[in-house]
């Protein structure tokens, strides 16, 4: 007998863990359940394995100090040979969890695999949900950048809106009552220590609830869940059209895995490491914070909500979100699984897609925000200066330095809070542009109080030119007519049958 | 032996050449006050008027070897810092309310001789100073006006030449006579203006009728410019 095989046998007559696991990787599972649409489970595990391997790393060199933590990153990023990569795998390893977690939700949803027995299944799913976005965002305030800063100071000012007790949470999260050394502290303990031990905890019971329980079967309209029948039909369908789950189902996992990983290096190397951006200092205000991709889309949200309606929002629908999660085993736990014939299911996860695809695209580009500076450093095309009289370019000059630009593009650069400029002259006459540029509406400020009446002249002279050639500017009719003293001019348009006019 | 191979491409692929994720030296967001570089600060501060290369923007060509040859350093310095008064040129300055600060505002400075400066322009010629050096007359600069100007600017506002009118009351106001000394001097090659030489048919301004001329400019400007109704008094402070 070899070497190897008597150490193995002298630590299995010991260990005794043969059986347990033979039973687990060869335990008969429907053949069903063998699809490419049963990978996202594994392959979050997989992620949470490579963030735990890539964060042991970075956790060797990262120091948890307000003074050294950006600097260290840059060391990271410069100077530690493929320390940069190593950054860059556990941000977008990060992405990629959330993202395959979240289809592993939605795929859990669509099956009805939450359904009776896997109630429990799903409502850890849940929290090991939440605690992933909680990995996420501590992880971003790690970076210790301006992202994190301001991250966290909205982060402090929703919990500080909690009633009664806010002050204290704020004191809690933040360390004190300023972001400070003591929040990084606080963040490093829960990105390091208490969220992925639960994390782990928690990912430990759903897999064994899973072996024991057994994989979901392929949902089929019609056949119905229930409490008396369904263990009885589950052990049927898995043993007479059933395989073992190794090989037969876990080679895909197994690929899948393997792709996933492969994505989340061709990502790393092709766009790098977050940030760290500029350094976490409040003085510096030139900057445009940004959270990271799963904090996207409540970026939006919040930045579209009616300020009298933040605080309501923020408190009442997280908790009513995870109470419909949480509950949702409870009230949709047994009958139908298949999505041919659960429509609402079906609409809600497209509704939902839809939303989030819409809101993350938003903020990309922050169409809310006002690009501060475009006025000083966003050119104004050169055709919509040429030919201008001497008064038109000073009033090219007024719309920068007044810093119209910010809020309104022209040629496609500056902001999008108002509307782009380009051929304003189409829709306003000379007198309607007065009136919006002094007395604002529609969402404009009024500025008659900050333009003096050349300031005003010259900047309405401008926008006026702005017309394509071939579309005449706006003209206001009744000018003419006050001008000829109140007798309309003779109309050109022959008058048809019946049209006479009667002097 | 070929897996090896592999490992041994990719390892050298991820060490040794540049993967377009890796970070450039230096942060990725530096400080603002540490932002050196001409091409940035010039394309974040000044290009919204000046036009992306110094030229064919809305105010000032800045990339005009005339105008960098008659001003020197420290009135750059100046403009740049603190705005020009009774102009839409606004300070820059930490000290005016600005974000750059006196080395940033100098790599302005000599970015712009750098990059668009030619030392010889002026051999052999005495351009005019960009300062006046006395009060200057506006009677003598009337005249002035009707010989350089009005051929492509008009005799009066009402009558605009061709280059459009800088007679205008709302112009006038927007203007001081150092920006008509320097467009007059310097002229702007980017959109037709021509400099000091070639104003006046047949021979180039002196620095006298330049001074008359700029100071009958600015004498123009009506008393409530931009008025749209010239023959109303304008609101009492008290009742707006």
């Amino acid at each position: 007998m070899p070497w190897y095989r008597r150490t193995y046998d002298w630590l299995e007559r010991r260990l005794q863990l043969e059986g347990p696991i033979k039973d687990a990787v060869l335990h008969p599972v429907p053949k069903s359940t063998a699809s490419w649409w049963y990978v996202f489970g594994s392959a979050s595990a997989v992620l949470l394995v490579l963030q735990v391997v890539t964060g042991i790393l970075l956790a060797l060199v990262y120091s948890p100090s307000a003074s050294h933590a950006w600097n260290i990153l840059q060391v990271l990023n410069q100077q530690v040979p493929l320390g940069w990569f190593l950054r860059a795998m556990h941000g977008w390893g990060s992405n990629f969890m959330v993202a395959v977690v979240v289809i592993h939700m939605a795929q859990v949803f669509l099956f009805g695999a939450y359904k009776f027995p896997r109630e429990l299944t799903w409502i850890i799913g849940v929290f090991l949900l939440l605690l992933t976005l909680g990995m996420a965002f501590t992880g971003q305030v790690l970076r210790f950048d301006q992202d994190a800063y301001w991250g966290l100071a909205i982060g402090a000012s929703i919990l500080g809106r909690v009633p009664w007790i806010g002050g204290q949470l704020v004191h809690l999260m933040l360390g004190g009552p300023i972001i400070n050394g003591a929040t990084l502290t606080r963040f490093f303990a829960l990105h390091v220590f208490i969220l992925p031990g639960t994390l782990l905890v928690l990912t430990v019971l759903h897999v064994w609830m899973v072996v024991k329980l057994g994989i979901n079967e392929w949902p089929m309209p019609g056949r119905l869940v229930r409490r008396e029948t369904y263990i009885q039909e589950y052990n049927e369908l898995a043993h007479k059209d059933g395989l073992p789950f190794f090989p037969g189902a876990a080679w895909k996992d197994a690929y899948f895995a393997a792709a996933i990983l492969l994505a989340v290096a061709i990502c790393a190397a092709i766009f790098g490491p977050y940030g760290p951006t500029g350094t976490p200092d409040p003085t510096v205000i030139n900057t445009v914070p940004r959270p990271d991709p799963p904090f996207l889309w409540i970026y939006t949200v919040l930045s579209y909500l009616p300020p009298e309606m933040e605080t309501p929002f923020l408190l009442i629908v997280p908790p009513i979100a995870i109470a419909v999660l949480l509950g949702l085993p409870f009230v949709a736990g047994v009958g139908e699984k298949s999505w041919w014939r659960r429509p609402v299911a079906v609409f809600t996860v497209m509704f939902l897609a839809v939303c989030w695809a819409s809101f993350t695209h938003l903020a990309t580009s922050t169409p809310w925000s006002p690009k501060m500076n475009a006025w000083s450093g966003s050119p104004i095309p050169t055709a919509f200066l040429e030919h201008r009289t001497p008064l038109e370019r000073q009033g090219a000059n007024v719309f920068q330095e007044k810093q119209c630009r910010n809020c309104h593009s022209i040629g496609g650069s500056g902001g999008e809070r108002g509307p782009a400029l380009d051929d304003v002259a189409t829709r306003l006459t000379e007198d309607q542009l007065i009136r919006q540029v002094l007395l604002g509406g529609g969402n404009m400020p009024a500025y008659g109080s900050t333009l003096s009446p050349p300031e005003t002249t010259a900047l309405v002279r401008f926008l006026n030119t702005l017309h394509p050639n071939y579309q005449p500017a706006a003209s206001d009719a009744s000018r003419a007519v006050a001008e000829q003293g109140g007798v309309p001019p003779a109309s050109t348009v022959e008058p048809g049958n019946g049209q006479h006019k009667t002097q | 032996m070929r897996r090896f191979g592999l490992v041994l491409l990719a390892t050298t692929a991820l060490s040794g050449c540049h993967m377009p994720g890796q970070p450039q030296p230096g942060p990725e967001v530096p400080r603002p006050e540490a932002v050196m570089s001409f091409a940035q600060l010039y394309g974040e501060n000044c290009s919204g008027c000046h036009g992306a290369d110094g030229r064919n923007g809305s105010a000032m060509e800045l990339a005009n070897p005339l105008y960098l040859a008659i001003i020197d350093d420290a009135a750059l310095r100046n403009i740049i810092t603190n705005g020009e008064k009774g102009t839409l040129m606004p300070g820059f300055g930490n000290a005016a309310g600005g974000n750059l600060t006196d080395e940033q505002v100098n790599a302005l400075v000599s970015g712009m001789r750098a990059k668009w400066a030619k030392p010889n322009v002026l051999s052999g010629m005495t351009a005019p100073a960009w300062k006046a050096s006395h009060p200057g007359d506006a009677t003598r600069g009337a005249a002035v006006y009707a010989q350089a100007c009005a051929r492509c600017h008009g005799n009066t506002p009402q009558k605009p030449g061709p280059a459009g009118s800088i007679l205008d009351g709302s112009f006038l106001a927007l203007v001081n006579d150092q920006t008509i000394r320097t467009i007059v001097i310097a002229g702007r090659d980017d959109i037709g203006q021509p400099d000091w030489r070639n104003v006046m048919p047949g021979r180039a301004l002196t620095d006298a009728e330049i001074t008359d001329l700029s100071v009958w400019l600015i004498a123009q400007t009506p008393p409530h410019p931009g008025h749209p109704y010239p023959g109303t008094q304008p609101l009492a402070p008290h009742t707006r």
